[in-house]
């Protein structure tokens, strides 16, 4: 009987040793930090801009977990490689500013939905994502630079973006 | 445990959570008094581990005790109807002993619920306190359905001989149990259903409709989630409980006993886990519609190595209760007729376990994104819910014909339309394998809204149906069959036991681990886009650590179950030794 439960006593041991062995040697080991706030300097460059943007989309701004990068069957959403010559034809379709409908699409997403796709982007400015203004017109930045001219400058298109939030997506 | 009188039991137990609740206020009080000021955002902290991991291991273990005294009661109470019904003395007597059991480890739960009533609102004060502002009156509502649930657990155990000739009142007694756990369980689900796809509050946080914040998209299909994941949690402890009787047991009738109970209890416990990815397809779908972003979060990105580990965890459980059945064909006469098809389902197992096991996006470096998209270029196409789904379906098929080879096994059907029958079973198989996996093909070509909402309940609908179609046509074709020879019941290796002890120690490692995930799931908040984690453990630690403190949890968690068992040994030795006497 003892033998028995000492077995018993290693079974448990050794399938839980097992288990923390794969989490520990197996799995790759990095933490998920919160991200950082990112703070623009005035005049930052437009290529500099690109960059940070990019940063943010594969970063705190969390696009990648649905854009994919290359257009694929059953996309959830458009695909980046192309999406700032994409949303340039789309504004020019619906007679919108270029500038003001890429504004909307990260404030207001609803409001214009990309055709065949559902409405499940939120708007990146407020929680969970909160991007604040300066990381908004990097985002805009590196869209733009995905197939079409960067437009966007910091702090230039401050004013545009603030009245787009007041009028199109809250606070 | 001794039979006292019901009155002086049912006082014990309403005494016993008392002087445990009064202890933990107590303590909160002095803690409260005398410990530092929280910070200015609102934490204190724990010594040396910190106050997250503190929170965690005992949430986990009181979790972990509340899913067994909320499951086990279910089927407890389903074997004492059947016992009653059936005239079965044996289904009877199993029926009490998972009664002892869940009595017993109810002063555990409440200790280990105690010991968290004092920890959250020391350690997180801000966070409580905006809790209890939006669900406060759910948690005085808990408190109240604790008791009643306390008052009705001691009477049904301390009544059982007592109303032994009013079953059908005594069976009633143990459905009102199970009410009041699956009410204490919507409770607690409404809490962390808000905290994960909160509403029924303004962006700040401030309580507009206290309705809303209960009835959040998480709510239902989360505790639907719990309720039929503590069926197979408790019936895995029971498992566990027979297999450490079985190994200590010192008579034939001792072992036959206990080899049969786990047996049904391992029955149980995977019978249930057959619904079980069903139920939290339909979660993911509600977090999805919730927030698409915290969806592909969770299946994806940081966790996918988790989900990875996950598929590791069932395809071991998987492989635990195959063993099992295999081993178990020893002792049912005629089941050797039935060793060839072993190998078979071993190799489906495994190619299935195979295909689960491979990740879809994992955690890239911007570099690295920048190289190959957002998906591993080959491993990506393989690694997507498509062919998971049709994989985990295939193998659970795989799993229930092993179980359906097991009953069969000591039978030879008499029916006329027998090899109708046997032919009719073998369509039935290929045809739902073959409709699973077509459509498994299917989905690659559809967009994830057609798949998730349409093939994928349809994958898992054509299995239902078919292990349906399976059970009844088996129950109608050896109806009245001619019984080669009774199951030989106590005769088992001493490993087959290890096989049903793995079960549960996987099945516990596996909830600790997906709790952490869906807990993770918030990310950096506390109240997911509500109100902010800015304490210094606001951030999801590596998969290594995680994977230690659920191996702690675990194990902690088992110490104090062989605490359990132990004494339940001790308490009928004694009752025995009165009898004696």
């Amino acid at each position: 009987m003892k033998t028995g439960v000492i077995k018993l006593l290693i079974v448990v041991l050794g399938i839980n040793i097992f288990f923390a062995y794969i989490g520990l040697y197996f799995l790759p080991q990095s933490e998920s930090r919160p991200p950082k706030e990112l703070k623009l300097a005035p005049g930052v460059s437009q290529d500099d801009l690109v960059l940070l943007g990019e940063e943010i989309v594969f970063g705190k701004g969390q696009c990648m977990v649905c854009h994919p990068m290359k257009p694929e069957t059953g996309m959830r959403a458009p695909a980046i490689a192309t999406i700032g010559a994409d949303m340039k034809k789309e504004a020019e379709k619906r007679g919108i500013p270029y500038e003001e409908y890429l504004f909307i699409a990260l404030v207001a997403p609803s409001k214009y939905v990309a055709e065949g796709y559902d409405d499940i982007m939120p708007p990146v400015h407020k929680p969970p994502t909160s991007l604040n203004e300066g990381e908004l017109i990097a985002v805009a930045a590196y869209l733009q630079s995905r197939g079409g001219t960067v437009t966007v400058k910091y702090p230039d298109s401050l004013e545009q973006l603030r009245e787009i939030i007041r009028r199109e997506g809250g606070s | 445990m001794a039979e006292k009188d019901i009155k002086k039991g049912v006082l014990k137990g309403l005494l016993k959570l008392t002087l445990i609740l009064g202890a933990g206020f107590l303590l909160l009080g002095i803690l409260g008094r005398i410990l530092p000021s929280p910070t200015e955002d609102g934490y204190r902290f724990f010594p040396v581990i910190g106050s997250r991991v503190w929170v965690w291991i005992v949430a986990q273990l009181h979790l972990n005790f509340a899913a067994f005294v909320l499951g086990v009661p279910i089927f407890a109470v389903t074997m004492e109807f059947l016992g009653w019904r059936r005239k079965d003395e044996r289904l009877d007597r199993i029926a009490y002993d998972f009664t002892k059991l869940f009595t017993l480890a109810y002063t555990l739960t409440a200790v280990m619920g105690a010991v968290l009533m004092v920890s959250l609102p020391i350690l997180y004060p801000k966070f409580i306190q905006h809790l209890m502002k939006v669900l406060g009156p759910t948690w005085w509502a808990y408190i109240l359905f604790m008791y009643g649930e306390v008052f009705v657990c001691y009477y049904y155990f301390y009544s059982w001989h007592r109303m032994k000739d009013r079953k059908g009142l005594h069976v009633l007694l143990g459905v009102l149990l199970n009410v009041m756990g699956t009410i204490l369980l919507l409770i607690t689900s409404s809490w962390v259903g808000y905290m994960t796809t909160p509403a029924g509050v303004t962006e700040t946080g401030e309580l507009v409709n206290r309705w809303q914040a209960i009835k959040t998209y998480m709510w239902i299909p989360l505790s639907l989630h719990r309720l039929v994941a503590n069926v197979v949690f408790g019936a895995g402890i029971a498992a566990a409980y027979a297999a450490f009787r079985f190994i200590t047991a010192t008579t034939p009738e001792e072992k036959a006993y206990y080899d049969w109970m786990g047996y049904t209890s391992a029955m149980i416990a995977i019978g249930f886990s057959l619904i079980l990815p069903g139920i939290g397809y339909l979660l993911g779908v509600e977090i999805y519609a919730f927030n698409e972003q915290m969806g592909i979060q969770l299946m994806g990105g940081f966790y996918a190595w988790l989900w990875v580990m996950q598929a590791i965890l069932i395809g071991a459980i998987l492989f635990f209760i195959n063993y099992y059945l295999w081993i178990s064909l020893n002792k049912m006469p005629g089941g050797e007729r039935y060793f060839r098809y072993v190998k078979f389902l071993f190799i489906v197992v495994l190619l299935g376990y195979a295909i689960w096991l491979t990740p879809h996006s994992v955690a890239l470096s911007l570099e690295e994104a920048r190289r190959i998209g957002s998906y591993h270029p080959v491993l990506g196409k393989l690694g997507v819910m498509a062919s998971k789904n049709t994989a985990v379906i295939i193998s659970y098929m795989a799993t229930f014909i092993s179980f359906a080879i097991f009953r069969m096994s000591n039978k030879e059907p008499t029916v006329s339309w027998a090899s109708m029958g046997k032919w009719l079973r073998v369509l039935i198989i290929v045809a739902s394998t073959g409709v699973v996996l077509f459509l498994g093909v299917y989905s690659y070509m559809v967009p994830s809204v057609t798949r998730v909402k349409v093939l994928s309940p349809i994958q898992f609908g054509v299995f239902l149906l078919s292990i349906l179609a399976l059970y009844i046509l088996d129950s109608r074709m050896f109806k009245g069959a001619r019984v080669i020879g009774e199951p030989r019941w106590g005769q088992m290796p001493e490993r087959s036991q290890y096989a049903l002890i793995g079960i549960t120690v996987t099945f516990t490692w596996l909830m600790g681990m997906m709790g952490y995930m869906r807990s993770g799931g918030r990310q950096y908040w506390h109240v997911y886009g509500i109100l902010k984690d800015t304490s210094p453990d606001a951030y999801l630690p590596a998969h290594g650590v995680a994977s230690v403190i659920v191996t702690l949890v675990t194990l902690l968690f088992f110490l104090m179950v062989a605490f359990v068992f132990w004494s339940v040994m001790k308490l009928e030795m004694i009752a025995e030794q009165r009898r004696a006497k």
